[in-house]
């Protein structure tokens, strides 16, 4: 039988070149494709794939937070996290989240069919950086954490974590409330809720607050004149 | 005649996704392949191709520049940028480094083919997010 591989990223393009290096491996298929997390769980939940191969960086919800509901519904979900970046702080999110796998979108081409290889006879897939990050946490006495890590940060439930991610993209309470199948209302205390917790006064501390802790990925244009220094003869 | 196309961009997953969408079309052939905008100048220098679809962001040099040094060393060539940036002015900074095209990675099964097709004949062709714009 077949191993049925959902490929969650908002990028058709990738999902395509995606699909196109999986597809080579004979005895695996693409059950499916989805193009944001929301759809991803949906999806997940209705053709309960092998293995489910997640963005961290998709608009609505982000592939850390779907990774945590697709778990908390069914443990068994076997999941490879896709990231543009192993800053420790995303490696820790997804860890933490259950993550079975974690492949660097630039060595997706390399990794991932080692990583879905590795998950198929049930062990773990991570970068060298992951490994690096998980062996100093288990020498530093099971602190899993550098010594400039910030201050425990407050806890969101799943639905508030879900709420600042569709904010901090810049949608109104109204948009938000249409989005989750919610009333206004109940978004707004949400807002309130998550503004208290973190003590943020303004969306664009929210927004500040998305990026940071990887609810929201961006990705910066390329400085003017930044390209000359490098340029060569 | 057959449009040759070299493919530029730092994630080989992308690249692979852009053959998929421009591979087995009857008179396009993709001839090569760069992973940056260092790499991008040594492959249209010796391969010269016809079309070269170029991403902004990339390690070395970004596309913005190596646009600029594409077409001040080997002009004639016809560069159309696929990008992440859903941006005006990201597109007008492109235009006026000597591009023909700029097209949103969002959009590109919709538009990529259209796009490579519009530039390889000297016909500019440019498309956020809202749709396509084509001139002639």
């Amino acid at each position: 039988m077949k191993l049925r591989i959902l490929l969650a990223d908002d990028h058709e393009i990738v999902r395509r070149g995606l699909c196109a290096l999986l597809q080579k491996h004979e005895g695996w298929e693409v059950c499916g494709e989805a193009s944001d997390g929301r759809q991803a769980i949906e999806m997940a939940k209705q053709l309960k794939p092998d293995v489910v191969i997640l963005d961290i960086g998709m608009p609505h919800l982000n592939g850390l937070d779907v990774t945590r509901q697709l778990l908390h519904h069914d443990p068994h979900f076997k999941i490879i996290v896709l990231t543009i970046t192993d800053a420790d702080q995303v490696i820790r999110e997804a860890l933490d989240a259950g993550a079975r796998g974690f492949v660097l979108k630039s060595d997706a081409a390399r990794d991932l069919v080692s990583a879905v290889e590795a998950l198929q006879s049930k062990r773990m897939f991570f970068t060298p950086r992951v490994n690096d990050l998980v062996l100093r946490g288990f020498l530093d006495k099971g602190r899993a954490i550098s010594r400039d890590e910030p201050p425990n940060l407050p806890i969101l439930t799943a639905r508030e974590r879900e709420v600042t991610q569709l904010l901090a993209e810049g949608k109104s309470s109204k948009e938000v409330a249409s989005l989750l199948n919610l009333s206004t209302k109940t978004v707004e205390t949400h807002r309130s809720n998550i503004m208290r917790k973190l003590s943020l006064h303004s969306i664009r501390d929210l927004v500040v607050y998305a990026i940071k802790n990887s609810i929201i990925q961006i990705q910066m244009p390329p400085q003017a004149g930044s390209a000359k220094e490098s340029t060569v003869a | 005649m057959t449009v040759r196309i070299l493919l530029v961009d730092d994630h080989p997953v992308v690249r692979q996704g852009l053959r998929t969408l421009l591979d087995g079309r009857s008179g396009w052939e993709v001839v090569g392949e760069a992973s940056d905008g260092v790499e991008a100048l040594e492959k249209v220098s010796d391969l010269q191709p016809d079309v070269v679809v170029l991403d902004v962001t990339m390690p070395r040099m970004n596309g913005i520049e190596a646009c600029r040094l594409i077409q001040q060393r080997t002009p004639g060539r016809e560069v159309l940028f696929v990008t992440q940036h859903d941006s005006p002015q990201m597109m007008r900074e492109a235009l006026a480094a000597g591009a023909r095209g700029y097209v949103v990675k969002s959009n590109l099964a919709r538009d990529l083919v259209e796009a490579v097709d519009a530039v390889s004949q000297h016909r500019e062709f440019t498309a956020l997010k809202r749709g396509p714009h084509a001139q002639s």
